[in-house]
C-alpha cells in the first residue's frame, strides 16, 4: 500500500513542535509510534500534507517519579512503560494494558499518547488511565492545560485536544497504601486483537473497618468512549470487600453502566455478560493486591 | 522532498536519499535489494516484515525509512555468514519449521530477538515471543520446536 506524499518534520523540542503545529494548523498531523496513524494513512482513512514526528523529543518519552505522582511522557512506548519498575510496582493495571496491546512488535513502537489520542473505545491503556485518575497534560504556544482523563474522550476516535495543542504526557497520582488494581482484556485471540470487552478496577479499603473507601471501575469497548462505571462504583463504596459485594457491583456495571453494540466481534448481549464477569474478577484481584496478597 | 539518512544495516553503514513516505520495509526491499524482509499485510498485523531496530523487533511496514535515520537495523540477510546459515536458521530447516517460507524471515528475526534477550525461554515465553508473527502453513508446532532446540 502506498502512503500519500507529505512533508516530514522532526522537531527536537516541545517548543519547536508547538511552533510547527501552530504554523501548519490542520494541514499537519502528529506522528508518535505510527502504529495507528500509518495504517490509517495507508488505508486512506485520513489524509495529511504534513507529519510532525515527536520521537526525537527526549522529554516526551520520560517516565519520572515525583513525590506524590509520576509523569509518563506521551511518547513513552508500551515496552518502555512495561519495563519501568515504578509502573510494575504501583500501577499494575497500566502495565497489564501495555503488555496486552497488539503484539510485541507493535508494543515496541506504540505510545501511550498515541493510544489516548486515537481514542478508540477499546484502547488497551485507557481503562487503566481512567482508574488511576490520570491527568492529561496539553500544551500549545504559550499555554498549558490539564484535563482529568474522565473528560478527555469525547466520542469514538475523538478527544478534547485542540488543533494547536500537543499532548505531552500524563500525570498519575501514586495510589495510596491498602489499594490495588487489575485489568483484564477479552478478545478472541491472545495477541494482535482488538478487545471485545476490557475492564479495569481500582479498590482502596480501610484495614481497620475493612470497608471499601474508594473505588474506580472503567469499562472499555462497551460505549462510545472508555467509561467509568458510576453505578457499580456507588454500589461498591462502603461495602465489605467480598464476593457478594463484588458480584452486586458487577451486576450494576452489567445492567446499568454499559451500552454495548453488536458488531462482528461480538453481540451486545455477550459484551454485557462479559462486563459482569470481568468487573467481578478485576474487583476481586484488585482487593487481593490491596491486601498485598499478590502482585 | 528526499532527505539523506544514514543507518547501519547488518553491520554495514548506508547513506541513502529517501522520500518521507517510503516505509523501512520498502526501502530495504526496493532501494537496497534486501528482499528477505517480506510484506504480508503491510499494516502491522502479520509480522512478515519483522526486523530488529535498535535492539527491538518492529514491523518495518510501520516505520518510515526517514524515522530510521541513525538507527541500527538487523535483517534476515544478516544472520547467515560465509560459513552458511546461522544455528537458528539451521534449526528451522532441520525441524520442518519452514514450508512456503514466507513467514520465516520475520519469524526467525522474532525468534532471534527472543533468544538474545532470554536465552532459556519457557514454552509459554516462546509462544508469546513469536505471537506477532503469523504462519498459515505449519501450525506453529515445528516453529516452537526449532526455537526450543536453540535454548542454552
Amino acid at each position: 500500500m502506498l502512503l500519500p506524499m507529505f512533508e516530514f518534520h522532526e522537531p527536537l523540542s516541545i517548543a519547536e513542535a508547538l511552533d510547527l503545529k501552530k504554523k501548519l494548523g490542520q494541514s499537519a498531523r502528529i506522528l508518535a509510534g505510527g502504529t495507528d496513524l500509518l495504517v490509517h494513512l495507508k488505508k486512506k482513512l485520513v489524509k495529511t500534507e504534513n507529519l510532525i514526528s515527536l520521537s526525537r523529543i527526549k522529554a516526551l518519552s520520560l517516565i519520572t517519579e515525583q513525590k506524590d505522582s509520576i509523569f509518563i511522557g506521551a511518547c513513552a512506548t508500551m515496552t518502555q512503560i512495561s519495563r519501568s519498575p515504578v509502573i510494575a510496582k504501583k500501577f499494575s493495571a497500566l502495565k497489564s494494558g501495555c503488555d496486552n496491546l497488539g503484539s510485541h512488535l507493535i508494543r515496541n513502537r506504540a505510545t501511550i499518547g498515541g493510544n489516548a489520542c486515537n481514542a478508540s473505545p477499546a484502547g488497551d491503556t485507557l481503562p487503566a488511565l481512567l482508574i488511576y485518575d490520570s491527568v492529561a497534560l496539553l500544551e500549545s504556544c504559550g499555554k498549558k492545560r490539564e484535563i482529568p482523563i474522565a473528560d478527555f474522550f469525547t466520542g469514538p476516535g475523538k478527544s478534547c485536544i485542540q488543533p494547536d495543542e500537543i499532548l505531552t504526557g500524563f500525570r498519575l497520582p501514586i495510589p495510596p497504601d491498602h489499594s490495588g488494581a487489575h485489568y483484564i482484556q477479552l478478545g478472541k485471540r491472545k495477541s494482535s486483537e482488538i478487545n471485545v470487552v476490557n475492564v479495569a478496577s481500582f479498590l482502596e479499603y480501610d484495614p481497620d473497618t475493612k470497608k471499601v473507601i474508594a473505588t474506580r471501575i472503567a469499562l472499555g469497548s462497551v460505549a462510545a468512549t472508555p467509561i467509568r462505571a458510576a453505578r457499580a462504583e456507588a454500589a461498591m463504596l462502603g461495602q465489605a470487600p467480598e464476593e457478594a459485594s463484588f458480584f452486586a457491583a458487577a451486576e450494576k456495571a452489567r445492567r446499568e453502566d454499559c451500552r454495548p453494540i453488536d458488531d462482528f466481534r461480538g453481540t451486545a448481549g455477550y459484551r454485557q455478560a462479559m462486563v459482569g464477569v470481568l468487573t467481578k474478577r478485576t474487583l476481586a484481584t484488585a482487593y487481593e493486591r490491596a491486601k498485598g496478597a499478590c502482585i | 522532498m528526499k532527505k539523506i539518512i544514514t543507518l547501519t544495516i547488518n553491520d554495514q553503514s548506508h547513506e541513502i536519499a529517501v522520500e518521507p513516505n517510503i516505509t523501512l520495509a520498502d526501502m530495504l526491499r526496493y532501494e537496497l535489494g534486501l528482499t528477505g524482509t517480506k510484506k504480508g499485510c503491510d499494516t502491522g498485523d502479520c509480522g512478515a516484515c519483522t526486523v530488529i531496530m535498535d535492539g527491538d523487533v518492529v514491523n518495518s511496514c510501520l516505520v518510515l525509512a526517514i524515522q530510521a535515520n541513525g538507527s541500527v537495523i538487523e535483517t534476515i540477510e544478516g544472520l547467515s555468514t560465509d560459513e552458511g546459515l546461522s544455528p537458528l536458521q539451521e534449526a528451522f530447516v532441520e525441524k520442518g519449521a519452514i514450508q512456503c517460507g514466507f513467514c520465516s524471515p520475520g519469524m526467525i528475526m522474532s525468534a532471534k530477538n527472543l533468544l538474545d534477550k532470554n536465552p532459556n525461554p519457557t514454552e509459554d515465553q516462546i509462544r508469546e515471543g513469536v505471537s506477532g508473527n503469523l504462519c498459515r502453513c505449519t501450525g506453529y508446532q515445528k516453529i516452537f520446536e526449532a526455537i526450543e532446540s536453540q535454548r542454552s
